[in-house]
């Protein structure tokens, strides 16, 4: 009577002993570190993506560049002209909601700098600029745009800063809707794997299975100490493939802050983000759990 | 019909494995509570073929059956379990886990349906003297001789005071002394209410105890009582 027997209670089902267990492990690893990549790509995408979206909402600029002509007065007249136009064009568009050039004194304030006081704006070739205010919700189509501006206008310009980056932000867009393609088709994978191996497993302990059966033993008890082994193949396949997956999304990181202009190092991942990816063991642990336990419990009914 | 009347009842029950032939053919049968019966019939009869349909693990492929008063075909997976835990199976080869001790078999039934560990020590163990192996509890079974491993699959079988006990050849790997011990605890079994049904070969059993016999011989079943030379057949009624 010293130590109570089921401290060494061994399990009826040796599913430790089944060699499909290193093929599991091994394929969980690797699709749990391939999932950690792409998840932190489309993570810092988002990141990426919302700097850049904050960048462009609310507000964006046209220039008016000057005409040359030794009349400064009628070469300034025409600049004005030109800008009237454009501003023209930029009130009939939707999701703008204010149109104001900028003021003579503002021009000043902005040359200030470097051509000091007193400078008589009129007389300077100089670009006009026009602070376009818009709607919160407006979805401004940039490219769209800086025809139409063009067309009003041979002198009016875009920012061009935006009009690039609302490619850049149409192009993170598609690689995330490929990135998360590749999220789900790794977790149908791994179940898939699970799926098989569990199968196989059951055909190989029909013998234990069918005792336990006879037994009175239902088909969640079975089911149960599939779910066990699974999670525990799981979280171990999955811990593997993150503590991989970690000095390799700093390094792509590495990478990336080498690329000039600072705009990858826009995505950088946040602590949520971080988090995520640490808690993948805990994912793949559950995905092994519950694919296994319904398996089971499917493949019973058809065998048993 | 009634639960606290026939263990077992089958109505024009038959057997066939694949697209064979019928093993067993319109069987009519009804298990008292509390009768104990021998189970006969030469090699490939369908003696096992028949208790397999008695411990739930086969479907009769025509006919009705009702077990504990519930209709099989009417009874969901999960309350089949439950019906099978009532029942305690001796099987011909003994089919117990290689790889787990002999405490480990024998506890198997009350594990399935989550009994307390404490519990299952204490009974398992209580049954293991009984059978006097407590000394091989933790032996596994291919350390143990053919009646040492009988004795486990019978300690297993009747480890949770089933209702209704099967047993496929149970002494047949044993010698006559052995046998006529295991018959004696069948006997006592069944007077605390346990019904039983033996399948055996041994003319010898069959003389010694006067039990009625279920015969099966041409695919069908036969009703026989041991009484000296007046074979006396029938198709209903024990
Ligand atoms: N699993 C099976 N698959 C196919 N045929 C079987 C199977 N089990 C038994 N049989 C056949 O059913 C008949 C009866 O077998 P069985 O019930 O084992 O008889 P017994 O136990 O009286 O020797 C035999 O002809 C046997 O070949
Ligand atoms: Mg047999």
């Amino acid at each position: 009577m010293s130590r109570p027997q089921y401290i060494s209670r061994k399990q009826e089902l040796p599913l430790k002993g089944d060699s499909t267990s290193i093929f599991l492990q091994v394929i969980i690893s690797i699709s749990v570190f391939i999932f950690a990549i792409t998840l932190s790509g489309v993570l810092s995408i988002n990141t990426m993506l919302y700097n850049w979206n904050q960048s462009i909402l609310g507000s964006l600029t046209v220039q008016i560049m000057p005409i040359n002509d030794v009349n400064k007065e009628r070469a300034t007249a025409q600049t004005l002209a030109h800008q009237d136009k454009a501003i023209e064009l930029l009130q009939t568009v939707k999701g703008i909601i204010k149109v104001t050039p900028l003021s003579n004194e503002q021009l000043k304030e902005l040359i200030q700098p470097w051509l000091g006081d007193g400078v008589n704006i009129n007389n300077l070739p100089i670009p006009r600029i026009i602070d376009v205010k818009l709607a919160a919700d407006a979805e401004i189509d940039f490219a769209d745009l800086a025809q139409k501006l063009a067309q009003a206008s041979p002198q009016a310009s875009l920012d061009n800063h935006k009009l690039w980056l609302s490619k850049l932000i149409d192009f993170a867009d598609g690689l995330k809707l490929i990135a998360s393609t590749v999220l789900i088709l790794v977790i149908l994978i791994t179940s898939g794997a699970i799926f098989y191996t569990t199968q196989m497993s059951l055909g190989l302990h029909r013998h234990i299975i069918e005792i336990l059966h006879i037994m009175g033993a239902k088909d969640t008890y079975v089911a149960q100490q599939y779910g066990k082994r699974m999670a525990w193949l799981g979280f171990c396949g999955g811990l593997f493939g993150m503590l991989l997956a970690i000095p390799t999304i700093f390094f792509i990181g590495s990478l990336a802050v080498r690329i000039e202009g600072g705009i990858i190092s826009d995505a950088t991942l946040g602590l949520v983000d971080w988090g995520i990816i640490f808690s993948l063991p805990i994912f793949s642990m559950l995905i092994a759990m519950y694919t296994a336990y319904y398996t089971v419990k499917r493949t019973l009914q058809k065998m048993l | 019909m009634a639960e606290n009347n026939n263990i077992i009842e089958m109505q024009n029950v038959g057997i066939r494995y694949d697209q064979g032939p019928e093993v067993l053919s319109d069987i009519k049968l009804s298990l008292k509570k509390g009768s104990f019966h021998f189970l006969t019939g030469k090699s490939g009869a369908g003696k096992t073929s028949l208790l397999s349909m008695m411990y739930l693990a086969q479907k009769p492929s025509r006919g009705s059956m009702s077990v504990f008063g519930k209709n099989i075909n009417f009874t969901n997976r999960d309350n089949l379990a439950s019906l099978r835990r009532r029942i305690g199976v001796v099987f011909q080869d003994f089919r117990l886990l290689d790889h787990l001790s002999a405490f480990d078999n024998v506890a198997l039934p009350l594990r399935v349906c989550g009994m307390d560990e404490r519990e299952i020590r204490k009974r398992v163990t209580e049954l293991l003297n009984w059978v006097e192996l407590d000394a091989h509890m933790q032996d596994t079974p291919d350390t143990l001789s053919g009646g040492e491993k009988q004795r486990i699959a019978i300690a297993r079988a009747v480890i949770n005071r089933p209702e209704l006990l099967l047993a496929d050849e149970p002494t047949g790997n044993v010698d006559n002394f052995i046998a006529t011990k295991l018959m004696k605890l069948f006997v006592e079994l069944n007077k605390l209410g346990t019904t039983v049904v033996i399948a055996t070969h041994s003319e010898k059993l069959i003389n010694d105890f006067s039990y009625p016999c279920l015969h099966l011989q041409n695919r069908s079943l036969h009703i026989i009582r041991p009484n000296g030379y007046s074979m006396l057949r029938e198709q209903n009624n024990v």
